[in-house]
């Protein structure tokens, strides 16, 4: 009676389904997916014991193992890599995984979708709203929010480190990494994992000798070889425009730097690129300690990592500890503990933009640096001496949890924490900023606690049927909090913090030290509370079914929507062994349907208090006004949208079907997996009539689905034997394609910004002119019948010079009705394939990756032919780099068009700029040397377990169609600047000890 | 054994206990947002009521503001400002307001004048909710709805100028239903936008905070009189407003009629002529507050941007568009006026201007001053730097370079008042108390008077040149422009473009695309 009242009356129901669950049916596909690289020959793959832990592992969402699926990266050849973030980790490496890496500095922000992306990427909020969820140990981590973006002029980056809180994990303390995809499984994860989830589960306390594993490599990045070019070059670009199409007037405009060719900083050498790409040291050196009694038993791990790009001497330096143990108090009952460390401390790049978006202020950049290396010298100088911007992120994951085991029965419960927080201190001197200094400081904090509970109780019912039951209880609360202060115009140059008296009966309290300071605190925090029940009937491990229900409570939802029921099913049947039985060829075949439905939550916490007033006084380019008069204004949320009541929770529906197989004595493994994923209800900000002055209102019923195919292939193509080599090969693969199928309120149709949403077309589709080329006479352009009114844009006659977009409707005027949508900015098909080649004593892998069928924006190529609308913006989008000296692609096969058009032939918006971003790469080659089998041939140390040597070349090339630097350094919505820096080729030479 | 056993079992069942998330669930799950205010806490204290009417003023100043609106629509077309590179800001100044910039698209939007719309019409309607704290007086909540009446009625008028025909909503439809509503004549909106403030203007006090009868007291919602000052809409400005909004009608006999009364009570709201000093010194009129100009300068309507408050912007100010270097450190201005416009402003035979003028006869006094140079720096340079405008963070000494600006949007001072009143007079036929008027301007100019006795002489010609010099800069130009065009018709190409609409700015595809009611300008379709 007490839950009837407490719960909205579907609950009763629901609560009936709360009695008990499921035992590990641990036999699913392990045998297929942990399957390591078929020759695992002389290659001495430490074998550990983590049964103990993965028992008491925090078991929030019930036993994990009962899902076991395919989908497990190879974490051992992974840890011959140098790579540092999760997503790099899991790229190329998991069927249906896509990342995307805009920019190769150490430690920036990476994307990872999994089965495509669920609404359309207008802003980093849905870019965030798109990720994948990643669990560490059972514990779903903490992300930057990114409501921090509403006091941001630009978002190119978050304020703050904005260091890439997944980079924190050390690939040597990593056990497992998973992708879930399983519907029913995602089901019971809830809400957090909407989206799909990364499961990583790190290596874990276990009992006997204690046990020494040293890891460590070191090794460089070689310096970048690009083209370099001056002003001789820029000019000869130019003047060619001003030819055919310039007036005097506009020569008497020609860029002052360009103007002189005498002047030596812009017409001589061009040799910045010794300044700026430079060769890198990297390294990782980590140490890990584990031993114990049955009874009571720990892991310690200790590692130091540095990476670093060749370009504008960016690096990360990672320090990792980690520490975690195992006690059995009472022989039935297990506590384990674990805590884990990391600090990371990040060199960005000095990129004007990054650093004019921090201090939002835009000097004169009419003249870009020169490309020459003296003078670029004395910039970076400033740097060195004057500019202070440190970066460090500290993130801290732990977990308290207990297992409790009695006959059938089992009880498991804790509490799990994850925390990490940022900070960055930033001074610019005087001289890069106007005459005038700026310093920022900020502090931010990610917190996340989880309570949960649960009980479950196994029935052998007889020799072949077993039933198991859990139920269990969730509560998670996370908090994203912020205080940031920037401030211009301190006193000189050396002081570079404003520090404050903190004594509030002083006089001075908390006053300025001569700065002009802006302060901006927030903080928003989510509370979910859930309980969760799942039934599972394992039948003679030929048929295994399992249902699974969750009840989720947000505090982002409106009271009278507070409450989802997601649910899920599952089955695994082993057609093997009770249809085909005995056929030569075949070795095991499993079929599985899975069903589950979730719902979704919502990232920001505006939404629950329904309609609401903010501060929103802004206007374009003054984003943090809030008062008038000095006092605090309120309105409206006219800029960021009206919302209303009667929010439902938007949900995602998944329905997946796969099969297993296993030919000739499973040398040959196949696993395929078709799907198809809706999300329904979802929320998106629709432009209203303007007379209300809101730019747009949240209106539910945005649905989009996703479907599309997962594939993986294992091949033992040669079994290792003395003297003969081994080889395996794999791959995966998926295939997916996104449709949006309905739009809120109805609509068929929906403009927001450059994007078009229509139903029955993709959500990651341009949207573009289609040019066919140019109008070199004035007599071309076409002349609607009866008049003798050209053919317009936007009302603006087209002349000779301008660019020939097609009139798709005919009606003589090209404006948006004439747009297309044309190709999508995610790849319809990503994977990655890869082998192992073992022969005696040496291993060499390898392992490629690709991306196929999408297509990109060429902003950069749009930028440098509109060099006239581009230089007179006074938008950041004219900052010009230093790389601006740097050829990244071709130009020359453009149409020439007049640039001084009021039409704006090389505007961005035109299938002109469009380029095929499909690509391969060589991910990486490793070439490995057991020593302890190798070395004297004997196969036998009695000190080291493993003695390993190995060579790394990581990044090594690309194969691509396309004409500038690298297609994957492109941003989430499909546009590439050139503004990326390269994702960097390294080499390392490694070992691995273990005593 | 048995006792570990039961200390384990106490410690599981605390783990369970310590959550109780059956209990404390749902309320565990109300967390309020620390970003916004919800409804439901909404309206109940004055603190509500006036951070609401701020909010009005705000979102007036930010719309006015947004992409330097106010001067892009006021001064560049047909003007005397020359674009030196920015091809969007050379479209609007030919009139070529189709062409498809990102700045021209933007600002072609009116959704932001109808947020501060919308802002007004919800606080005459809900406002008065928060009577229910007696620290809200009636007499507080009277003054303030007048205010936000006014500013209504002046939003209106502002957007008439600009569209012409605009949608007519006089009430804040605040339910997420979006109702869709055509265009109102502009005659139906302007006589809307004159009823309200001829109702509201006697509502309101002279000064806030000054123990005015209309709103007693020395503290006015947390402020002084110093502090309100150039801040508010009062009485006198409303009728400023309104002589505005008659002479936009063509009706100069009301105008006549607003005008003398904000001459006969600009001394009761401090209020003064400025000198050329007071109006082009960087902590002149035009700085925030205008403070150094000390307690007896007020502003009639101003929107504020004040540095110690952190309001100080980069833009939504004429000095972004205008100075460059040696004031800021911007290489070359985005607009100038060409030195031989500045010849034709400020003819030689005006006499001495103080403004600026060319000056070939004041070598005799000693100095060679080659020009008077109030308004233009760098006359000398290939590009003249007009500066009349020049509050760069501030004022504050030794930090010149850096472009953050404080200029106030200044709506009209004394000097444009007597020159409207200067106009409807002499449409009116009072051309000698026209002509008193104008000579009192430019006496202060120093520029030769006016006599109408002389050849040639044209009244109305000579009032908006005087118009032309003293208010460059201030976002009349275009306006002043359509005025004098209405008056004299004897410009065949600008009488085509007030018969076809073509003086009115086409609307934006995003609002016709968002209303279907809403037609597009004939001259522009």
């Amino acid at each position: 009676m007490r839950l009837k009242s407490l719960l909205p009356a579907k609950s009763i129901a629901f609560c009936a389904l709360l009695i008990v669950n499921a035992r590990p049916a641990a036999k699913a596909y392990t045998g297929y997916q942990a399957a390591p690289p078929a020759s695992n020959g002389k290659d001495t793959i430490p074998v550990t014991d983590t049964t103990l832990a993965a028992k008491a592992a925090p078991q929030q969402i019930a036993t994990q193992a009962t899902f076991s699926k395919d989908g497990k990266v190879n974490v051992r050849t992974l840890s011959f890599t140098p790579f540092i973030s999760v997503q790099q980790y899991v790229k190329g490496n998991l069927a249906g995984v896509y990342v995307q890496e805009p920019s190769g500095e150490p430690g920036t922000e990476q994307n990872l979708f999994i089965r495509g992306i669920s609404m359309p990427l207008l802003s980093k909020r849905e870019l965030f709203d798109n990720q994948a969820a990643v669990y560490l140990n059972g514990v779903p981590l903490a992300a930057d929010n990114p409501f921090a973006y509403e006091i941001q002029q630009y978002d190119f980056n978050r304020i703050g480190p904005a260091t890439n809180l997944l980079a924190a994990l050390n690939i040597d303390n990593v056990e497992s990494i998973e992708v879930i995809k399983d519907p029913a499984r995602l089901a019971i994860l809830g809400p957090v994992a909407a989206n799909g989830a990364i499961w990583i589960t790190t290596k874990a306390a276990k009992s006997g000798r204690r046990q020494i594993n040293i890891n460590g490599y070191v090794g460089f990045a070689p310096q970048q070889q690009v083209t370099p070019v001056n002003g001789v070059y820029e000019n000869n670009f130019r003047l060619p425009f001003y030819n055919k199409y310039g007036t005097l007037n506009d020569r008497f405009n020609y860029p002052a730097y360009l103007k002189d060719s005498s002047n030596a900083d812009y017409y001589g050498r061009s040799n910045w690129t010794d300044s700026y790409y430079k060769n890198q040291a990297l390294y990782n050196l980590d140490l890990s300690l584990t031993g114990g009694s049955e009874r009571a038993n720990f892991r310690f791990f200790g590692g130091a990592t540095r990476n670093a790009n060749t370009a504008d001497e960016t690096a990360l330096q990672r320090y990792n500890a980690s520490f975690s143990i195992n006690v059995l108090p009472l022989k039935w009952v297990t506590a384990s503990a674990m805590i884990n460390a990391t600090h990371m401390i990040r060199n960005r790049n000095r990129n004007f933009v990054d650093r004019l978006a921090e201090a939002r202020y835009l000097p004169d950049v009419s003249n870009p640096l020169p490309p020459n290396k003296s003078v670029y010298e004395q910039y970076l100088g400033q740097f060195d001496e004057n500019v202070k911007d440190d970066n460090k992120t500290t993130a801290v994951q732990g977990y308290f949890n207990i297992l409790a085991q009695m006959k059938g029965f089992r009880y498991t419960g804790g509490l799990s924490f994850d925390y990490n927080e940022g900070t960055r201190d930033v001074f610019y001197p005087t001289q890069l900023l106007e005459g005038n200094n700026f310093v920022s400081n900020y502090f931010g904090f990610n917190q996340r606690f989880i309570f949960s509970n649960a009980v479950g109780y196994t029935w052998n019912i007889d020799t072949q049927n077993k039933l198991d039951f859990e139920a269990g209880q969730t509560y998670q609360s996370t908090r994203n909090k912020f205080e940031y202060a920037y401030g211009y115009n301190g006193p000189n140059n050396f002081i570079k913090l404003n520090i404050v008296n903190g004594d509030p009966n002083a006089t001075d309290y908390l006053q300025s030290n001569g700065f002009d300071v802006f302060y901006h605190p927030s903080n928003q925090k989510v509370a979910i509370a859930a309980f969760f029940g799942k039934a599972n009937w394992a039948y003679n491990d030929i048929l295994d079914v399992t249902a699974v229900v969750r009840r989720d409570g947000a505090s982002v939802m409106q009271p009278d929507n507070r409450w989802y029921t997601g649910y899920g099913l599952t089955a695994t049947l082993d057609l093997y062994k009770t249809v085909v039985k005995n056929a030569d060829f075949l070795s095991n075949l499993d079929l599985t349907a899975s069903y589950g439905r979730n719902g979704k939550l919502l990232s920001d916490d505006r939404f629950a208090g329904g309609p609401n007033y903010r501060s929103d006084l802004s206007w374009t380019g003054a984003p943090t006004i809030g008062s008038f008069a000095g006092l605090p204004g309120l309105s409206r949320p006219y800029n960021s949208g009206w919302v209303g009541y009667g929010i439902p929770w938007a949900y995602v529906e998944q329905l997946s079907a796969g099969i297993k197989a296993g030919f000739l004595q499973n040398k040959l493994q196949v696993g395929i997996d078709v799907y198809s994923k809706t999300d329904k209800d979802m929320m998106l900000p629709v432009p209203v009539p303007a007379e209300y002055g809101y730019k747009t209102a949240y209106a539910s019923g945005l649905d989009v689905n996703n479907s599309g195919v997962d594939l993986t292939l294992h091949a033992g193509v040669l079994t290792e034997a003395a003297n003969k080599p081994g080889l395996s090969l794999h791959a995966n693969l998926n295939y997916n394609k996104n449709e949006l199928k309905a739009l809120p309120n109805g609509l068929q149709r929906l403009v927001i910004n450059d994007h078009l949403l229509q139903v029955g077309q993709p959500i990651d589709a341009f949207w573009v002119y289609k040019n066919e080329g140019i109008y070199n006479t004035n007599a071309e352009v076409p002349v609607k019948p009866g008049t003798s009114q050209p053919l317009t844009y936007q009302g603006v006659a087209l002349k000779a010079g301008d660019a020939r977009w097609q009139d798709v409707n005919g009606d003589y005027t090209i404006n948006e009705d004439d747009k297309v949508m044309v190709g999508n900015s995610l790849p319809k098909i990503t994977g990655g394939f890869g082998g192992n080649l073992a022969y005696r004593s040496f291993n060499l892998d390898f392992n490629f990756y690709f991306a196929l069928g999408h297509k990109l924006l060429n902003k950069y190529a749009a930028q440098r032919l509109d060099f006239i609308n581009t230089d007179a913006s006074s938008s950041i989008d004219g900052v010009k780099e230093i790389t601006f000296w740097e050829k990244k692609m071709d130009l020359g096969a453009y149409p020439m068009y007049n640039p001084w058009s009021n039409t704006i032939p090389y505007r961005l918006d035109q299938d002109l700029f469009l380029d095929k971003a499909s690509f391969v790469k060589l991910r990486s080659v490793t070439l490995s040397y057991n020593l302890v089998s190798g070395w004297k041939g004997k196969g036998k140390s009695n000190v080291f377990k493993e003695a390993t040597v190995y060579l790394t070349g990581a990044n090594l090339f690309t194969i691509t169609s396309f004409k500038g630097d690298d297609p994957e350094l492109v941003q989430y919505n499909g546009l590439y600047t050139g503004a990326g820096l390269p994702i960097q080729r390294s080499f390392i030479l490694g070992f691995k000890l273990e005593l | 054994m048995i006792g570990k056993k039961i200390a384990t079992v106490s410690l599981t069942a605390l783990l369970f206990a310590g959550t109780l998330p059956f209990t404390a669930c749902n309320k565990q799950l109300d967390v309020n947002s620390t970003r916004q205010s919800d409804e439901a806490k909404s309206w109940k204290t004055i603190d509500d009521a006036r951070s609401s009417l701020m909010g009005i003023y705000g979102l007036f100043r930010a719309a006015v503001a947004d992409n330097n609106a106010h001067w892009l629509f006021g001064e560049l077309r047909n003007g005397d400002f020359t674009a030196l590179k920015r091809p969007d800001l050379k479209a609007i100044i030919e009139g070529k307001l189709n062409a498809s910039y990102p700045v021209i698209e933007s600002i072609a939007n009116w959704r932001r004048f109808y947020a501060a719309i919308n802002a007004c019409n919800l606080f005459i309607e809900r406002s008065g909710e928060a009577l229910a704290d007696t620290r809200y007086t009636e007499i507080n909540h009277k003054v303030d709805v007048a205010q936000a009446r006014v500013l209504r009625a002046f939003m209106y008028y502002y957007i008439v100028r600009i569209w012409g025909d605009v949608p007519l909503l006089t009430k804040s439809y605040d339910n997420g239903s979006f109702k869709q509503f055509p265009r109102s004549s502009k005659e139906d909106v302007l006589g809307f936008a004159v009823r309200e403030i001829e109702e509201a203007a006697p509502m309101l006090p002279f000064a806030y905070g000054a123990a005015d009868p209309k709103m007693p007291g020395e503290v006015y919602h947390t402020k002084t009189y110093t502090e309100w000052k150039n801040m508010l809409i009062n009485k006198v400005s409303a009728y400023a407003i309104l002589a505005h909004i008659t002479a936009l009608q063509g009706n100069y006999y009301a105008t006549a009629g607003y005008t003398d009364y904000v001459m006969q009570n600009y001394n009761r709201i401090a209020i003064n002529y400025l000198s050329v000093g007071d109006l082009t010194g960087r902590t002149g009129i035009f700085n925030e507050l205008a403070d150094d100009l000390g307690t007896d300068q007020n502003q009639f309507i101003s929107f504020n941007f004040l540095r110690g408050m952190g309001e100080l912007s980069v833009s939504g100010h004429i000095e972004q568009l205008t100075l460059a270097y040696p004031l800021v450190s911007k290489q070359s201005p985005d607009i100038y006026i060409t030195k031989d416009t500045l010849a034709s402003m400020f003819p030689t035979s005006n006499g001495q201007d103080l403004r600026f003028g060319t000056d070939t006869s004041s070598v005799d006094q000693g100095t060679p001053t080659l020009y008077r140079n109030a308004y233009i720096t760098n006359y000398g340079e290939e590009i003249p730097i007009f500066s009349k405008v020049k509050s760069i963070n501030a004022g504050v000494a030794g930090e010149q370079q850096f472009n953050v600006f404080t200029s106030a949007i200044l709506f009209t001072r004394l000097e444009e008042i007597v020159l409207l009143r200067a106009e409807a007079l002499a449409v009116l036929g009072h051309e000698s108390d026209a002509a008193t008027l104008l000579n009192n301007i430019r006496s202060r100019r120093n520029v030769k008077a006016f006599d109408g006795e002389e050849a040639g002489a044209d009244l109305i010609k000579e009032i908006f040149e005087e118009r032309r010099r003293e208010l460059v800069g201030e976002g009349w130009r275009w306006y002043d422009l359509v005025r004098y065009n209405k008056i004299k018709k004897n410009n065949p190409a600008f009488n085509a473009l007030i018969s076809n609409g073509g003086i009115y700015w086409p609307v934006s595809r995003d609002v016709l695309n968002n209303n279907a009611l809403i037609t597009q300008n004939n001259y522009w379709k």
